[in-house]
């Protein structure tokens, strides 16, 4: 890739050569201020104007009512950074995108190598993997939430049934931190798969042929097919597709606000549900602003580390 | 350079996707602006939560009645869930769109920002002195009274008869009896538990008052919010005790109030505390449930309950509709618009002539019986909010084998820091 920007000048006059020619920029830039307007008054809009008063709010003391009290600096962030369990929480939402991220991404492999496959009623498979998007992800995680609930929840009654709890009420699974976290983690894991299998099975469809065709005349084994031929191609499909499920992972709300949501102390907690807990429970939006500002940090270094380290533009 | 700039691209995409998720949260509803109906026609606007699926409807019957006395005022009738109200009234306010009239929790916050009329200056006098004394007075900072107390709920401890008689326990006055009975109770297997303690999230704060108050605690009064003491030790550690002893439900740190209601009314439960409308919820959800409405037990017996009220309360706003207000408040708080109103919703009134009107009445009056003794959280409190939030939080905690002292530290530090 270096390589090419080194032939830039070369590259014959008139050719899009990827950003404006200098001298003539200028008049340029004012030619395509009306075409372009719109989309930039939507993204300063929607984008910088409220991540703009996001950092302002972070930096104000805000009354529980609402009225803005006059600035703090970085008080709310020291309010943040002090509070014991903090790291704790830190870690989990770590734990959270990292297990949730690579769960998907391995679960959606497999499915897409499936779905790539020609069989009778592959279309309705098809459409079938495509419902945990369809469905909204408050509705998804509250039916799981209602199964898993003691008493009259149809998950327990079935565990009940078959033994494996001997209490006849059933287990509070979303009554304890650690099996409210890890059932999290699955329906976090259940509805990602869609869009990951089938960013990945698009990627597979552009496997050429011949190339397999050619391992197969070579005598090379099924899955050293796999791992040296199509897995390399697949490398733009699957790190996009990682991309994506980081930020939306790191920024998923409602999963663990319905299924940890009356647990109570904060072992069960990511920045995401202490940030809602900050705003709904304390009223503090100074302090829910600092940490919402640490969270869009913390996103960003995280993918641009990716970035810098996969390199997921690039081509093979 | 192209690739550094391609860098950039991602950079900026998860930057804009990360962006657009949280601008989600951003913008308060901008329509809905009052006063320029033209002419003299005042618009009121009312926030109001839903008690029940009748809310609204009620709240519509009281505005048309309002609306043919009174041709020059509109009102415009806004219902919200409990869980959105808390948020829904903060981007309101710091919107510079606060309600005229809202039906809410804790006032004190308002209050301190200045931004409500004291109740003297949007009801009649006749109408103050209508309401009962205690309440007024639960409703003052300072001295002031800013809020108009709407509806009371009392807590009483509903028992299932037949378990008890299964089981051969009697209904329990002490905490020593109750710990007994609700063991009997529990031995029954089955899944039954001797008795319902909802320390989750929804409403920890009421369940800890029955406890911590039952044992000579308090949580304070309007000027000092007081939770680490020796007083309400007694009873987070009576808690402690209930769980460790197996009479409680299992998980008790983490259940809510509501769904564990429900499995009361489904004849699990021996014993749990509940309120006005739970007789309405069993007599829909499970009219053979044979039950009985007692009194909270106690350490030493003495009579307690934990009273709630809700609060009206007039945002000042460009201060131009008092005089509507106050017509508004007058008209809603006459016993014949009031009464049928606090009785479809299950609560108890507040007023003294509503009180005498509901007298007969044979469900609500272990509940009206047990109102003199009622002690109230004191949400005068500025602190009192971020106390409440501060038991949601921790105060489960108690029943997952964490330190009583510790957890109770815990809450008064947060409450401390506001």
């Amino acid at each position: 890739m270096s390589k090419t920007t080194k032939q830039k000048t070369s590259i014959p006059a008139g050719a899009a050569t990827g950003r404006p020619r200098s001298g003539t920029g200028g008049k340029d830039l004012l030619d395509a201020l009306p075409w372009i307007a719109p989309v930039l008054a939507l993204i300063v809009g929607v984008v910088f104007f409220p991540a703009g008063v996001m950092f302002y709010n972070s930096t104000r003391d805000i009354s529980q009512s609402g009225i803005d009290k006059g600035p703090v600096g970085f008080d709310n962030y020291l309010e943040v950074f002090n509070f014991a369990y903090f790291w704790p929480i830190f870690g989990r939402t770590i734990i959270w995108v990292i297990a949730v991220v690579v769960l998907t991404v391995l679960l959606s492999l497999a499915l897409a190598q499936l779905l790539n496959k020609a069989f009778p009623g592959r279309q309705l498979v098809r459409l079938a993997v495509i419902v945990p998007w369809a469905a909204s992800v408050v509705m998804t995680t509250m039916v799981i939430y209602y199964g898993l609930e003691p008493y009259f929840g149809i998950i327990n009654k079935f565990l009940v049934d078959i033994g494996l709890i001997d209490t006849p009420e059933g287990f509070g699974w979303t009554r304890n931190a650690d099996t409210a976290f890890a059932w999290s983690i699955v329906i976090a894991v259940f509805v990602s798969l869609p869009f990951t299998t089938y960013t990945i099975l698009a990627g597979l469809q552009g496997v050429p042929g011949d190339a397999i065709e050619a391992a197969k005349m070579d005598g090379a084994s099924p899955s050293r097919t796999y791992f040296s031929i199509v897995l390399p191609q697949l490398r733009g499909a699957i790190s996009v597709a990682v991309l994506i499920n980081i930020i939306n992972v790191f920024n998923s709300l409602p999963i663990l606000k319905v299924m940890t949501g009356s647990i109570p102390g904060y072992d069960a907690d990511t920045i995401m549900t202490m940030i809602f807990k900050y705003i709904q429970n304390q009223h503090k939006i100074d302090v829910a602003s600092a940490l919402s500002v640490v969270a869009f940090v913390i996103v960003i270094v995280i993918v641009a580390i990716y970035v810098k380290v996969v390199k997921p533009m690039k081509e093979v | 350079m192209k690739k550094s700039l391609r860098v950039g691209a991602m950079v900026a995409t998860a930057a804009l996707a990360t962006m657009t998720l949280a601008s989600c949260g951003f913008g308060g509803g901008t329509s809905g602006d009052a006063g320029d109906a033209g002419g003299s026609v005042t618009t009121l606007n009312l926030l109001v939560p839903s008690y029940s699926d009748s809310t609204k409807g009620l709240w519509e019957d009281v505005i048309a009645g309002f609306e043919a006395a009174n041709s020059d005022i509109k009102v415009k009738l806004e219902v919200q869930s409990w869980e959105n109200l808390d948020s829904v009234i903060t981007t309101k306010v710091s919107g510079g769109q606060a309600p005229d009239i809202f039906n809410g929790g804790p006032f004190a916050g308002f209050a301190a920002d200045d931004l409500l009329y004291t109740t003297e200056e949007v009801v009649s006098p006749a109408t103050l002195a209508d309401f009962q004394d205690t309440f007024i007075e639960n409703a003052a900072v300072d001295g002031t009274p800013y809020g108009l107390p709407l509806i009371a709920s009392a807590r009483a401890l509903f028992v299932n008869n037949d378990l008890l008689e299964q089981a051969g326990a009697t209904i329990p006055a002490t905490w020593d009896e109750l710990l007994e009975s609700a063991k009997k109770v529990s031995a029954l297997g089955n899944g039954i538990a001797g008795y319902g303690m909802p320390l989750g999230s929804e409403e920890a704060q009421a369940e800890a008052a029955v406890w911590l108050w039952g044992g000579g605690g308090t949580f304070g009064d309007e000027t000092t919010i007081t939770v680490d003491t020796p007083e309400n030790l007694v009873g987070a550690q009576f808690i402690q005790k209930m769980v460790t002893e197996g009479a409680t439900q299992a998980d008790a740190g983490s259940t809510d109030r509501t769904p564990l209601m429900d499995i009361f009314v489904q004849g699990k439960i021996g014993m749990q505390v509940g309120l006005p409308p739970t007789v309405g919820q069993i007599a829909a959800g499970n009219p053979d449930l044979n039950y009985t409405i007692a009194p909270i037990p106690t350490q030493d017996g003495s009579a307690l309950t934990v009273g709630v009220a809700d609060h009206l309360m007039a945002f000042k706003n460009d201060g131009t509709k008092q005089e509507a207000i106050t017509k508004f408040f007058d008209y809603y708080f006459s016993a014949d618009v009031y009464v049928p109103w606090v009785q479809t919703e299950g609560f108890l009134p507040t007023t003294k002539s509503g009180a005498e009107q509901l007298n007969g009445e044979e469900s609500l009056k272990p509940f009206l019986d047990a109102l003199p003794a009622a002690e109230f959280y004191p949400s005068t409190n500025a602190k009192w909010s971020a106390t409440e939030a501060a038991f949601k939080a921790l105060f489960g905690q108690l029943a997952q084998g964490k330190d009583a002292a510790g957890v109770l530290a815990e809450i008064q530090a947060q409450s401390d820091a506001g």
